[in-house]
């Protein structure tokens, strides 16, 4: 038996003959016993190696398993675009101009508030002082906005009593 | 540094200045108090016994009946117009034996001082608004009354 009929026996134990030539060969093994010896024991040897072979598996440690979670957490995520750097002044006009704005426009609404009398109504109450010998009494009416302050004072006085009485 | 006006920022600054503007523009106009005040005579009769008086116009006389006033008729027996400037008084005479003094105070409030027979009555602290009244009154002989009606027409 030369090397190439031995080769072609360890191919037909592996399966790796086309279905043809593994019928010749398999027809081969049946009429010669030294090629029938040669693939018993190329079995044995194989069945025993796929025995004794060690099944090692590595065990992953806590943080080997934490990383590879960072990692595709990591993956996972979108990169931020690089942000250019902003000069100073560009980064203080971003905040005075609004500020400003809001600023002006404030100042804008107090004048205005005050020239047209939008906080009038809210400023401080009324005083009122009378005379020692007189009183008062006040009401106001909201609707039309009148304020009335009647003052008891002796009717003799006539102190704005029309001249045609 | 050279600012360019055509820059994104150029706007909102001329806005500010505007605003900032236009402001000081408004504050430094000064504002004067514009008044009509009215000496009314308040009685049940139709008529007054002086011919010179004629009823109040209607804004004043609708905004009498609105207060708790027991007469039927107003009479307007004078009618003064004047200016009070900013932040100082001014003084209107309704008849020889009344006239009232008006101060500006701060913008906000006016100060309004009745005097009778040159003696102060009663002086009010008060805001009054544009197209606001501020009545004062008391009683006369005869069962009338006397009002002095203060409206701030500006």
């Amino acid at each position: 038996m030369n090397a190439e009929q031995e080769l072609k026996l360890q191919s037909f134990l592996d399966g790796e003959l086309p279905e043809a030539e593994a019928r010749e060969v398999a027809a081969w093994l049946a009429r010669d016993a030294d090629a029938k010896a040669l693939h018993s024991e190329l079995r044995h040897t194989r069945q025993a190696l796929k025995q004794s072979e060690p099944n090692a598996l590595l065990p992953e440690s806590r943080e080997f398993f934490w990383s590879k979670i960072q990692r595709d957490i990591a993956r996972l995520e979108p990169t931020p675009a690089a942000t250019p750097a902003v000069s100073p002044f560009r980064w203080l006009r971003r905040l005075l101009v609004p500020t400003g704005s809001l600023a002006a426009l404030a100042l804008a609404v107090l004048v205005a508030g005050g020239q047209f009398g939008w906080f009038s109504g809210r400023l401080a109450p009324a005083t009122e002082t009378a005379m020692a010998n007189a009183s008062t009494f006040t009401y106001h009416d909201e609707a039309n906005g009148t304020t009335l302050v009647w003052v008891s004072f002796p009717a003799e006085t006539e102190i704005a009593q029309p001249a045609a009485n | 540094m050279k600012f360019r006006i055509t820059s994104p920022a150029g706007p909102g600054w001329l806005a500010a200045l505007f605003l900032l503007l236009a402001g000081a523009l408004t504050t430094a106009t000064a504002k004067d108090l514009k008044f009509q005040a009215y000496l009314v005579w308040a009685a049940n009769t139709d008529k007054s016994p002086d011919p010179r008086h004629k009823p109040v116009e209607e804004e004043v006389r609708r905004k009498l009946r609105e207060l708790p006033l027991r007469w039927s008729n107003y009479f307007e027996v004078n009618r003064v117009t004047f200016v009070v400037p900013e932040g100082k008084s001014g003084t209107a005479s309704l008849s020889e034996k009344c006239k009232i003094e008006v101060a500006d105070v701060n913008g906000q409030h006016v100060e309004v001082s009745l005097i009778g027979k040159g003696e102060p009555v009663l002086k009010r602290t008060q805001p009054l608004a544009k197209g606001k009244m501020l009545v004062l009154g008391g009683d006369a002989p005869d069962s009338t009354g006397w009002l002095v009606v203060l409206k701030r027409t500006d």
